[in-house]
């Protein structure tokens, strides 16, 4: 005849019987924090602080940066090339692994029973963009597609192939879609475009040049044909050794299947209206003309 | 468009996982550290995702700054359209700013679309320019394709041509040296010593040499048309 046991046990003695934890109670884990440097105090930060012996070095009088003493310096001495012509001016994409990714995802830190956008991205702290650097967006890179094992909605702004691949041989679906400057400042930061008072623009088309990257099914852009999308996901899984599985009869197929209209920034908020934080509400517009050009 | 439908959702929904803006937390009165949300889903198992702390939000509704618009002493930048927007989205409808004004007015809304219909054109636009431009590049290619096929094709007949002509240059050139040794060799039999070629004796021979010469052609050119005309006359005389 067992006796019952108590749920808890021990850890809900313990609770019940220790004192409550104060900051007199608490200390980090050890190897947690670090001394810091003092410097300009006691027998070795002192004298000379860690400046060294006399010269430009302690008189903190040192020449700007790559100079080399009067000899051309190396960013002098190298000479100019067209490939470099208009470097700092070309879009760029912060890289993204899949194995980052499933990182993310096993922490939960990102969603998988959503779809993952950049804004959910960002939310995790799994990537950095910064708009005001010719950021365009996030590319997903197929390092750590061997060990991806994650069945989810993802869009991006560019996807090697390897990483679509991957992406789909578990049963997720990705999408390439592109946001204009304007529209990538808001998606990642969209509370303090919401604090501003603005309503939400409407996204723009890419350039010329990048239209034919977003109208091929290949990238699986969101400009693309559907059909061609379902043809190119056959080839893929073709191309690369792997039964496609078929979506449509997946439990998360509504979820699976949710994309953003050509003009949306946000799901479930179209352009045009004004979210107010501080009063939970939406405000949209009535005005025929305001209307026409917002769906647009 | 799919946003619709959610659009009822999304609004009572909004203290949970927000679509577009952060995942709020759960746990409304805890600010420190990150905070979990567990979802349920649709297959049953317990997903548990984290969120980091959203930043405070100040909003200051208890006692919101809204400058005087008649006073002198507000300074011009907080009269503007632009902090009225910014009032509203902090205060919402305590603000005191009219909803409407947030949009921009019909004016200003014809100064938009008309640039966006001159620098952003619409998709079939951007499709046509590209495929106008392609086609150009790809007929161009070809074209200079083409020429390059039909001058490799005809490269060893010129190569052929070029190899005759530099034979017959050399063969006219082996001629030429020996006609002068030998109009040498007939100035030195005629006047007994080696005379120069560019003299004016040198030359009075060679003139002499060519009319000799042509006299000689002009009576085989006779004799040829007589044998010619007697070889006609007699096989007409046979036939008849």
């Amino acid at each position: 005849m067992s006796f019952p046991k108590k749920p808890g046990g021990k850890a809900l003695d313990a609770l019940q019987n220790l004192p409550r934890i104060t900051l007199a109670n608490l200390r980090p884990e050890p190897g947690a924090t670090t001394e810091e440097k003092k410097r300009g105090r006691g027998q070795h930060g002192g004298n000379r602080s860690g400046r060294g012996h006399k010269g430009e070095r302690q008189r903190g009088n040192r020449p700007r940066l790559g100079f080399e003493g009067g000899q051309t310096p190396f960013y002098l001495a190298i000479p100019k090339y067209g490939y470099n012509e208009g470097h700092s001016r070309r879009p760029q994409y912060q890289p993204l692994s899949l194995k980052r990714l499933q990182y993310l995802i096993d922490l939960g830190r990102v969603d998988p029973t959503q779809p993952i956008d950049l804004t959910q991205l960002v939310n995790a702290r799994g990537v950095t963009i910064q708009p005001l650097k010719r950021d365009y967006g996030v590319q997903l890179v197929d390092e750590g597609a061997d060990i991806f094992a994650a069945k989810i909605n993802i869009e991006v702004q560019r996807a090697s192939e390897g990483a679509i691949a991957a992406i789909e041989k578990n049963g997720g679906v990705i999408t390439t879609s592109f946001y204009d400057p304007i529209s990538l400042g808001i998606v990642i930061k969209p509370v303090p475009f919401f604090m501003r008072g603005q309503p939400i623009p409407k996204r723009m088309l890419p350039g010329e040049d990048m239209v034919p990257y977003y109208t091929d099914a290949e990238n699986r852009g969101y400009l693309a044909d559907p059909e061609k999308i379902q043809q190119a996901r056959l080839a893929l899984a073709q191309k690369y050794g792997y039964i496609l599985p078929d979506i449509s009869k997946d439990e998360l197929y509504h979820m699976l299947s949710m994309r953003k209209d050509v003009r949306q920034i946000f799901f479930g908020l179209s352009p045009g209206w004004v979210v107010n934080m501080s009063e939970k509400k939406i405000l949209k517009p009535t005005d025929e003309k305001l209307l026409k050009y917002y769906s647009s | 468009m799919k946003s619709t439908n959610s659009r009822s959702e999304k609004r009572s929904v909004a203290a949970r996982t927000h679509r577009g803006g952060r995942a709020v937390s759960c746990g409304r009165g805890r600010r420190s550290g990150a905070e979990g949300c567990n979802t349920l889903s649709k297959s049953g198992v317990l997903l548990q995702t984290a969120s980091y702390n959203p930043r405070p939000l100040k909003l200051n509704l208890k006692e919101p700054f809204i400058p005087d618009k008649d006073s002198r002493k507000t300074p011009e930048w907080q009269k503007t359209a632009r902090y009225d927007r910014k009032l509203f989205g902090r205060h919402g409808s305590a603000s005191g700013v009219d909803p409407a004004s947030l949009w921009p007015s019909h004016e200003e809304l014809d100064k938009i679309i008309a640039e966006e219909k001159e620098w952003h054109p619409p998709l079939e636009v951007m499709l046509k320019n590209i495929e106008a431009r392609e086609k150009q590049e790809t007929e161009k290619r070809l074209a200079k394709e083409k020429l390059i096929a039909a001058n490799m094709a005809k490269m060893p007949q010129m190569i052929a041509d070029w190899r005759r002509e530099k034979r017959e240059a050399k063969i006219k050139l082996n001629e030429e040296k020996a006609r002068r040794a030998k109009l040498l060799a007939e100035a030195r039999v005629r006047f007994g010593h080696a005379i120069d070629p560019r003299s004016a004796k040198f030359k009075e021979m060679v003139a002499e040499i060519d009319k000799e010469e042509k006299k000689k052609k002009k009576l085989m050119k006779r004799r040829l048309k007589e044998e010619q005309e007697a070889a006609t006359v007699t096989p007409s005389a046979t036939s008849s």
